[in-house]
């Protein structure tokens, strides 16, 4: 098969970081082209445009690349390039292409430049770290993702000064929070290279488990990866921040942050811990995953702010992708990253509704927002239940099949209690979901009812998107399948 | 044809939902035909030599599953009963918001075709949750109190996440779903084979439902507008005894054997403990749904038994309880509608005013106590006499006595609503509109065939073949 992409570099290191440089540097040409274009109507959507092809081709490289098995190690071993990494960067991308979506629904467009851009560079840091192989790659793609995210937090131009305080507020609290967990994960980091004395991965697998230094550095680096995927108990910050802050940048952090820690997880899970038969070591993780599942959905039950909820069900979802690795087997792989790719589509399908129905700068999550919605607007609510279906493991999303890979993959494992608290954990999730299914068809609470005064039309495109893959997955399951076991 | 069958009636479901909002009668009448054509092409299925078949593959791992629909003699019988009743059920209809009302009911019996037809276990689990999704909404849109909608969910997906997990294990140990009807399987090993026997058991008790797993029902049938209590209490209860029939028998023969007792213990529960609840109650729909309880119980105590008689006895008393609980449900949602209450202590006298009323309550009466000559007589018949021959005497002259029981408290529906001292405060209405007779008709119709000719008895052959099959593989051990 001839592709069209020749390896533009005659250094295999520099066309392993193609797509991720493409990433980065695209947003040198968004803000530049804020700077020259006039303000007002014609810049409108040039910012979100420049992005989201600059995203494209990214994916288009990272498909050629994958095609063309252009695999291996760059930099001496600090990123490989596999279909690991390629995985990851894919559903990465696509959680930023959605996100970025999302962004022109806010009131004021001044400010469409700099986030498309800073979104653009988290996700940069994002793919690095689904490529990273040593320690010091992992903590430069954490920082990458982490600060642009930081100042995407608070960036709510044009709304009341309540909602900014929040947003601020939320900004703030995560700064704090996220970089107490990277001290104990950078921490953990250089426990790891004390026993071994390199900072790559693999030369960790040399290590002996006995060593209580790398059982503490493990114990502290799981507690960042932990920290930063929002597995109980430790996470108590992401409702917070998921309500404060801006729903572009809360979408985006409900997939792109947690598929980032996840690719580190693994990657840290299979080939150091795996190989060295250290698995024993983080049992806890495997605890946390389960409790997250329970925790997550029962504090969702009472949420009344639609954000606040999706951060606890996000919590519960992230619970089940990592109950799929219990086994440490390449299938448990696969299968997380099955479900992680329904959950981007289940997820952020539901976050584009929740960003049309919520236009106003005001960013009114609450539920009885979304009361009546089955009448105002037949459509969205029939995509947002399917999004919520999906998220509860109903036929026929994509979310029935990821839970039912996850439910052999974990009893496969021997790891049956986890499959039964992942039992347990969707019959209340179910209770969740349904309730706004109810909400948006029932309970008619005629005193929110607001008309949409679509902004944008953007997120339209993610909610089609979205569903049409929520949909395919979910009833043809093999299309991702025959992909899936040749990552790796 | 099958596929047609399932994925026309789902289809057309959701076209429902596109006719205008105002079109009542429409959208009424446009269920009716599209629900008669499917017991139409239900009636030019031939079930026999060969069974026809349709499979497409679906998934390769973690294990093969394929998109695969077939009938046998018992999904037969029970589709037959389905499609009868969802055309006559929606006759009978007469509800506010009526189109998507209509749109929900073809859904629903689509999905539940679906789960008949379906010949692979992952299949079967999907549409087992996707049935619950349309009663949920019927039940939250049109019942006085929403509330117990929560509960049969909850409930029963719980039951279907269970049946989820069982049917993930298996097919991990197993390589593949497509299992049903393949003929009597290599056993599972005994570590594994015992849990995932019960996860499919309970997933079968809950929707049942038996005792301890009812709580749900009786509130469930009384809330439920009355064409919905007609179809799920009639065949949608029916899901956990096929799967008892259909995935325990054959796939799980030893290890039936082996909680044969508890489910024989469990059933005969059941079956004195609706009993005598339905002789205290005093609200009609709920009486319908403890006898439900009573004969259900004792169709798993015959399941359960696993002999011959037992086993087409169970399948003849599956199909009759669907259209006399089909028919119960109708009549009594006419009473509702006329008096506005189902309360026995309320109603009174009715046949005087309402005597076309007061016969078919009658008839739909006489055949859930057991009358011969209607369909219950045979398949009690065929139960008792194979629970005897098992050997469990004084099980069978228990049973009887619950039998007795019945004519008891159906006698007391009857004769409560329709004889009696008439209640001056009542509002006098008329009686049964010709639509509505003709409703029941079919039921009423099959009632006496099936009574008189019990082909049904006929129809489990093959799973019959598969229960021998077990016995000879357990005596050779």
């Amino acid at each position: 098969m001839p592709h069209l992409l020749v390896p533009p570099f005659g250094n295999f290191d520099y066309n392993a970081l193609f797509p991720l440089g493409i990433v980065a540097v695209t947003p040198l040409l968004v803000l530049l082209a804020d700077l020259i274009m006039p303000s007002g109507e014609p810049r409108r959507g040039i910012a979100v445009g420049i992005s989201v092809a600059g995203l494209l081709a990214a994916a288009y490289v990272l498909v050629e690349q994958y095609l063309s098995h252009q695999f291996g190690p760059a930099f001496g071993f600090g990123f490989v390039l596999g279909g690991f990494s390629i995985a990851f960067s894919l559903i990465i991308i696509t959680a930023a292409i959605f996100s970025i979506m999302m962004v022109p629904t806010e009131r004021d467009d001044e400010k469409e430049g700099p986030v498309c851009a800073l979104m653009l560079w988290s996700t940069a840091g994002a793919m690095l770290m689904a490529g990273a192989a040593d320690l010091m790659t992992i903590f430069l793609g954490l920082e990458i993702l982490s600060l642009a995210l930081y100042c995407l937090c608070g960036m709510i131009k044009g709304a009341s000064e309540i909602r900014k305080r929040e947003a601020r507020e939320a900004a703030l609290k995560y700064l704090i929070l996220s970089s107490m967990a990277t001290g104990f994960m950078l921490y953990g980091m250089a426990l790891l290279f004390g026993t071994s004395g390199s900072v790559n991965l693999a030369a960790l697998q040399a290590v002996p488990a006995s060593n209580p230094l790398f059982t503490m550095g493990c114990g502290l680096f799981m507690i960042g990866v932990a920290f930063k995927i929002g597995l109980v108990p430790f996470h108590v910050w992401m409702p917070d921040v998921f309500e404060g802050a801006p729903i572009p940048a809360t979408a985006y952090m409900s997939v792109v942050t947690k598929a980032a820690m996840l690719a580190v997880f693994a990657r840290f899970l299979y080939s150091v811990l795996t190989p060295a038969g250290h698995e024993a070591l983080i049992w806890p993780i495997w605890a946390t995953a389960g409790l997250s599942m329970v925790v997550g959905n029962l504090a969702a039950l009472s949420q009344i702010d639609m954000k606040r909820l999706l951060a606890y069900s996000g919590i519960a979802q992230l619970g089940y992708i990592m109950a799929a690795m219990a086994g440490t087997s390449t299938l448990g792989m696969r299968y997380a990253l099955f479900y992680l790719g329904a959950y981007l589509f289940m997820n952020l399908g539901a976050f584009s509704v929740v960003a049309l129905v919520s236009r106003d700068s005001e960013e009114d999550g609450h539920l009885s927002a979304f009361s009546g919605l089955g009448t105002r607007h037949p459509v969205l609510a029939a995509a947002m239940s399917f999004f919520l279906l999906s998220l509860a493991g109903l036929p026929p999303t994509a979310g029935f099949i990821g839970k039912i890979l996850i439910l052999a993959s974990t009893v496969a494992a021997g790891y049956v209690w986890l499959a039964g608290l992942l039992i347990l954990g969707t019959a209340i999730s179910i209770y969740v979901y349904v309730k706004i299914i109810r909400i948006m068809y029932v309970h008619v609470d005629l005193a929110h009812i607001r008309e949409i005064r679509p902004l944008s039309r953007a997120p339209w495109i993610g909610v089609w998107a979205c569903a049409i893959a929520t949909f395919v997955f979910g009833f043809y399951p093999v299309a991702l399948h025959d992909v899936l076991p040749r990552i790796r | 044809m099958l596929t047609a069958l399932v994925c026309g009636t789902l289809l057309l479901g959701f076209l429902t939902f596109a006719l205008p909002k105002t079109a009542d009668v429409t959208a009424k009448w446009y269920g009716v035909i599209v629900a008669g054509a499917g017991f139409v092409l239900v009636m030019f299925i031939n079930p026999w030599n060969p069974p026809p078949q349709e499979s497409t593959h679906w998934l390769s791992y973690p294990f093969s599953a394929n998109y695969h629909l077939g009938v046998n003699g018992i999904s037969y019988a029970l589709v037959q009963l389905l499609t009868l009743c969802a055309v006559c059920a929606l006759l009978g209809t007469k509800v506010p918001r009526q189109r998507n009302f209509v749109g929900l009911m073809l859904l629903l019996e689509g999905s539940m075709l679906g789960l008949f037809l379906a010949r692979d276990l992952l299949l079967f689990a999907l549409f087992w949750d996707a049935m619950l999704i349309p009663v949920f909404l019927l039940m939250i849109a049109w019942s006085v109190h929403p509330a117990t909608a929560w509960r049969f969910l909850i409930y029963n997906v719980t039951g279907g996440l269970l049946l989820l997990l069982a049917t993930a294990a298996y097919g991990w140990l197993y390589g593949t779903t497509d299992v049903i009807d393949t003929g009597v399987l290599p056993p599972l090993s005994d570590n594994w084979a015992p849990w995932i026997f019960i996860a499919f058991a309970i997933a079968f008790l809950v929707k049942t439902p038996v005792w301890p797993f009812h709580t749900w029902m009786p509130d469930t049938y009384a809330e439920l507008p009355a064409p919905v209590a007609a179809v799920v209490g009639a065949v949608q209860s029916k899901a956990g005894l096929y799967g008892f029939i259909t995935i325990g028998l054959p796939l799980f023969g030893p290890q039936m054997v082996r909680f044969a007792p508890w489910l024989i213990t469990l059933g005969f529960i059941g079956l004195f403990y609706g009993a005598f609840i339905a002789l205290t109650e005093n609200d009609a729909r709920k009486v319908v749904a403890y006898s439900s309880l009573s004969h259900l119980g004792l169709i798993l105590a015959a399941i359960a038994v696993s002999n011959e008689y037992a086993v087409r006895g169970a399948v003849l008393y599956i199909v009759a309880h669907g259209y006399f609980t089909a028919a119960m449900f109708l009549i009594i949602g006419y009473v509702e509608s006329r008096e506005e209450t189902r309360s026995l202590s309320r109603i009174g006298g009715l046949a005087r005013g309402n005597p076309i009323l007061a016969g078919a309550m009658g008839i739909a009466a006489l055949a859930m106590l057991g009358l011969p000559g209607l369909a219950g007589f045979t398949g009690e018949l065929f139960i008792l006499v194979g629970i005897y021959q098992a050997g469990y005497v004084w099980l069978a002259g228990a049973a009887l006595i619950a039998v007795i029981l019945a004519s008891a408290y159906m006698l007391r529906v009857y004769q409560g609503f329709m004889h009696g001292p008439e209640k001056p405060d009542l509002p006098q209405r008329p009686d049964l509109a010709p639509i509505e007779v003709f409703a029941l008709v079919p039921l009423f119709a099959a009632l006496v065939i099936l009574g008189v000719y019990p082909i049904t008895a006929n129809y489990p052959d093959q799973a019959y073949s598969l229960v021998a099959n077990n016995a000879s593989m357990l005596e050779n051990k």
